[in-house]
């Protein structure tokens, strides 16, 4: 009891420790801040603002780039939006000082936009490589070509001039502070953001967003909204240039500045909101005061983006960071209080399950020829067949990743055949995956976390600290049972041995607690005593959740000690069922085994 | 048929010509390798620069594509040794590692040559008789030339030995290395493949456009939506790209204006990217 308490208060400390810590760098940046206009003057103060303001769209950029790993290509967009529609408020507000009010919507509705935008083409598809970015690209100099075109609207090429201050603010004093302040306040947020559990799912999209889709993370919607957080950031960015620069042209909404963001991510670290303003700052000011002074300052400049893209993927915060901590994403759970997590989600009975006749073919190669089988209940059932029977792929018709050809798969009374990945995991499916699948740049207590949050994490609590501390009786179980796991717990389950993270995946597949788990070769690559510790542990796990299971195992010995029911594959349909015994006397599966058959 | 329906038939034709004229080398590059080479542009560049600094030694034109092919190549090989093959595994790193490259390109010919436009002199500037009209004969060059590298290319590509391994290379690049294909080698000749075809685009467009260092972007872009819109790595889909690409952009400008041209590229490019992202042809 004692000993209880002072691990609380020593947590408690921890917690404040930690909050400070996620604080500091807005901290500093006020400091700063502050002290620029009195030990510089206000026109330096002047021309450092607009690189803020370029600076918090940068962070914008940064955030998906960095936290979620798909690269906007055309924040420019929303960077124009923002401030042809700020400048259009800001004008009206000059003699209706009540349309101030408008500036909301003008930051929101790019913002908007892209999310829009982003909710489609990832419903499409989950890719994040660069096809989304050509496509950002491509709206970006859509945007820049109607900015001109559209000169009613705009002003065209001249641009939309005599844009007033918001009412109160003078343009080269104390329209500063507010830029300043604004400035301080997204580095704040993000800065939080980042060590909230919405903070760690980002990460973990960016590092498998196969396995997020897996534990049921409606993945999609999770980056397009993080994609419109990021264009809100370029809006607001855009709002204050309009207001700061008094005149809006085409140029705000083109290509090139929107490479210039990524330039500026890129070489202040994407990772660091921070980094990223910081990039936009000291990269941006100084090209603006040498640029003139030095003929050769633009090789200059593009030869340290080579640089840094070749050598520092973190950009300069990454080499702070570096010499600071070794690992770049911060352990942010370690030290928040314990409290135990709300139920999971999940259905609480084993849902029915029915292959009807399922085939796939992939390239002129059949890989599933009408495969059809069910499972009603709890208790684990085997499936053996030689490689290429179709095992696998069963399971990855089942979620998503192989599309069916034909036939129906129902689960839990409902027609899943083509459904994503996630909606399939809702229904109370937990897989595991044969080469394990784990984030492997987080810890091992964030991956569990994640797990954890899976089906339980619902709306704002994705932006609470308390998620952090989420415990179940469950991962309790599992710490004993992998008590080489609860050893290693702030270690990035990367670094883990091949058997440790295949104790990890288990767990981390269990933990949202489905009732019906799909365990493909979970005892690959272990030694004898681990496959019989797994085994083990998958009997009293399956047991303790009620659930049913499908196990695919070569190793009939574990296959046995099971004692459920086999089911036996062969290219790609269902060859025999039964007791484990039975099937081995029978001359069918006999013959595909001694390869009579082929 | 008459002079003036053949005058726009042949217009269009050139324009298609030098649309896959410049997007062959991106087509090898991005294609084969999958590297996104923002600098592609810049290589045309160079070989329009090359055509300018042969001009101003004194020398014939026709030394600028050796000078080209030299130039490009060099810097096409350091390009691939140091920045992009430690870089082969991050799409994303390639894409910005070779923007800068662009920006770098950029700013050295600026440096040399100055921001404004050159333009140099035409060599063949006769218009040849054909039909009851005329045409430029160097534009009726630049079409045969297109014609002759692209089946060049798809005949190293389908015929040769080295195409032979290229396609293995792609297709399964670490059994393409357990059969003894050495592919840093190979991959390093063919972005030296892809960038010469660039700088030779340029050699050939230099006396039909306005030289200046920005002009690659257009280019990139042009013939980025061309291999999107065409899918990778064949033959028909490069043909099919340059259709929808250029014929979209000539008609629409010829009828609504240079501005909504390029918009309706750019959503056509769009769409593809979106709904159809492996291009035309295919299956899925």
């Amino acid at each position: 009891m004692a000993s209880s308490l002072v691990a609380d208060r020593a947590a408690a400390a921890g917690e404040r420790r930690l909050r400070g810590r996620s604080l500091w760098p807005a901290a500093a940046l006020a400091a700063a801040l502050i002290a620029l206009p009195i030990l510089g003057n206000d026109f330096l103060a002047y021309q450092v603002a607009l690189f803020l303001v370029y600076g918090i769209a940068t962070q914008g950029v940064a955030l998906c780039w960095g936290r979620l790993g798909f690269l906007p290509l055309g924040h420019g967009l929303f960077f124009g939006l923002g401030a042809y529609l700020a400048g259009d408020v800001l004008k009206a507000s000059a003699e209706q000082p009540a349309w101030l009010l408008g500036l909301l919507p003008a930051v929101l509705l790019p913002a908007l936009l892209a999310w829009v935008v982003a909710r489609l083409l990832f419903a499409r598809s989950l890719r994040s490589g660069p096809y989304f970015s050509l496509i950002t690209l491509a709206m970006t100099m859509l945007g820049f070509l109607a900015a001109q075109q559209w000169s009613g609207l705009t002003g065209g090429f001249n641009g939309m001039g005599n844009i007033p201050e918001p009412s109160g603010l003078e343009r080269f004093t104390t329209l500063y502070w507010l830029i300043a302040a604004v400035a301080v306040g997204t580095t704040a947020l993000l800065g939080t953001l980042i060590r909230r559990p919405i903070g760690t799912l980002w990460s973990a999209i960016a590092q498998n967003e196969d396995r997020m889709q897996l534990f049921g993370y409606a993945t999609d919607k999770l980056k397009a909204d993080a994609y419109g957080l990021s264009a809100l950031l370029a809006a607001l960015a855009g709002a204050l240039f309009a207001a700061h620069q008094g005149i809006v042209t085409p140029q705000a909404m083109s290509f090139v500045l929107s490479t210039e963001f990524v330039i500026w991510a890129a070489v202040g670290g994407k990772a660091s909101p921070l980094g990223a303003l910081l990039g936009a700052v000291l990269v941006g000011y100084a090209s603006s005061e040498l640029r003139d002074h030095f003929a050769s300052w633009e090789i200059f400049i593009g030869l340290l983006f080579i640089a840094v893209v070749r050598f520092l993927p973190e950009g300069l915060a990454g080499l702070s960071a570096r010499r600071s901590r070794g690992q770049a994403v911060p352990a942010s759970n370690a030290l928040v209080e314990a409290t135990t997590a709300p139920p999971a989600r999940a259905p609480k009975q084993v849902p029915g399950l029915e292959f009807n006749d399922v085939r796939c073919t992939r390239g002129g190669v059949r890989i599933l020829g009408g495969l059809s089988f069910s499972l009603q209940g709890p208790g684990i059932r085997a499936v053996i067949g030689p490689n290429g029977a179709g095992k696998t792929s069963a399971f990855n018709v089942m979620t998503g990743r192989l599309p069916a050809t034909g036939g129906r798969i129902r689960l839990a009374d409902q027609d899943i055949t083509g459904w994503p990945a996630w909606r399939v995991a809702r229904l109370g499916v937990g897989r595991k995956m044969q080469v394990p699948s784990v984030f492997p740049e987080l810890t091992v207590r964030q991956n569990l976390s994640v797990a954890v949050w899976a089906g339980r994490l619902h709306g704002l609590a994705a932006l609470q600290r308390a998620p952090h501390g989420w415990q179940t009786s469950l991962r309790g179980e599992m710490m004993e049972w992998f008590p080489e796991l609860s050893q290693s717990l702030d270690s990035p389950a990367g670094q883990l041995s091949q058997g440790h993270r295949q104790a990890l995946e288990f767990a981390m597949t269990v933990l949202p607690e489905p009732h019906l788990l799909l365990l493909d070769e979970p005892c690959a690559g272990l030694s004898p005593a681990e496959t019989h510790r797994m085994i083990d542990v998958i009997q009293r796990a399956v047991q303790r959740l009620g659930a049913g299971a499908l196990l695919i195992e070569h190793d009939l010995a574990a296959v046995a000690a099971l004692r459920g029911d086999v089911y036996v594959f062969h290219q790609g349909h269902l060859l025999a069922q039964g007791p484990l015994q039975n099937l081995q006397s029978d001359p069918a599966v006999r013959e595909v085994y001694a390869g009579a058959r082929k | 048929m008459d002079g003036g329906t053949l005058l726009h038939g042949l217009n269009l034709i050139y324009e298609l010509a030098t649309l896959a004229l410049t997007t062959l080398g991106l087509a090898v590059v991005f294609g084969l390798l999958g590297v996104m080479n923002m600098a592609h542009g810049e290589f045309v560049m160079l070989g329009a620069y090359s055509v300018v600094a042969v001009q101003q030694w004194g020398l014939p034109t026709l030394v600028a594509f050796p000078l080209a092919i030299v130039v490009c190549s060099a810097l096409g090989w350091v390009v691939e040794r140091w920045l992009i093959r430690p870089l082969y595994a991050r799409p994303f790193d390639t894409l910005l590692a070779t923007w800068a490259l662009a920006m770098l390109m950029r700013k050295v010919v600026e440096a040399i040559w100055g921001k404004g436009f050159r333009n140099v002199e035409d060599a063949l500037t006769v218009a040849m008789p054909i039909g009851n009209t005329a045409y430029p004969a160097y534009r009726l060059g630049l079409i045969a030339l297109a014609v002759v590298l692209i089946g060049a290319l798809f005949l190293w590509y389908r015929r040769t030995n080295t195409g032979l391994r290229v396609r293995a290379m792609v297709g399964n690049p670490t059994l393409a290395q357990a059969l003894g294909i050495d592919t840093r080698k190979l991959a390093s000749r063919t972005f030296i493949v892809g960038v010469v075809l660039a700088g030779v685009s340029g050699v050939m467009l230099a006396p039909l456009i306005r030289i200046e260092p920005n002009i690659g972007v257009d280019y990139l872009l042009d013939a980025f939506f061309v291999l999107v819109v065409g899918g990778l790595g064949t033959l028909a889909g490069l043909a099919g790209g340059v259709g929808i690409i250029g014929g979209a952009q000539a008609l629409v400008s010829s009828m609504a204006g240079q501005t909504n041209g390029y918009a309706t590229v750019l959503i056509i490019s769009i769409l593809f990217l979106w709904l159809r992202p492996d291009g035309i042809f295919s299956r899925r």
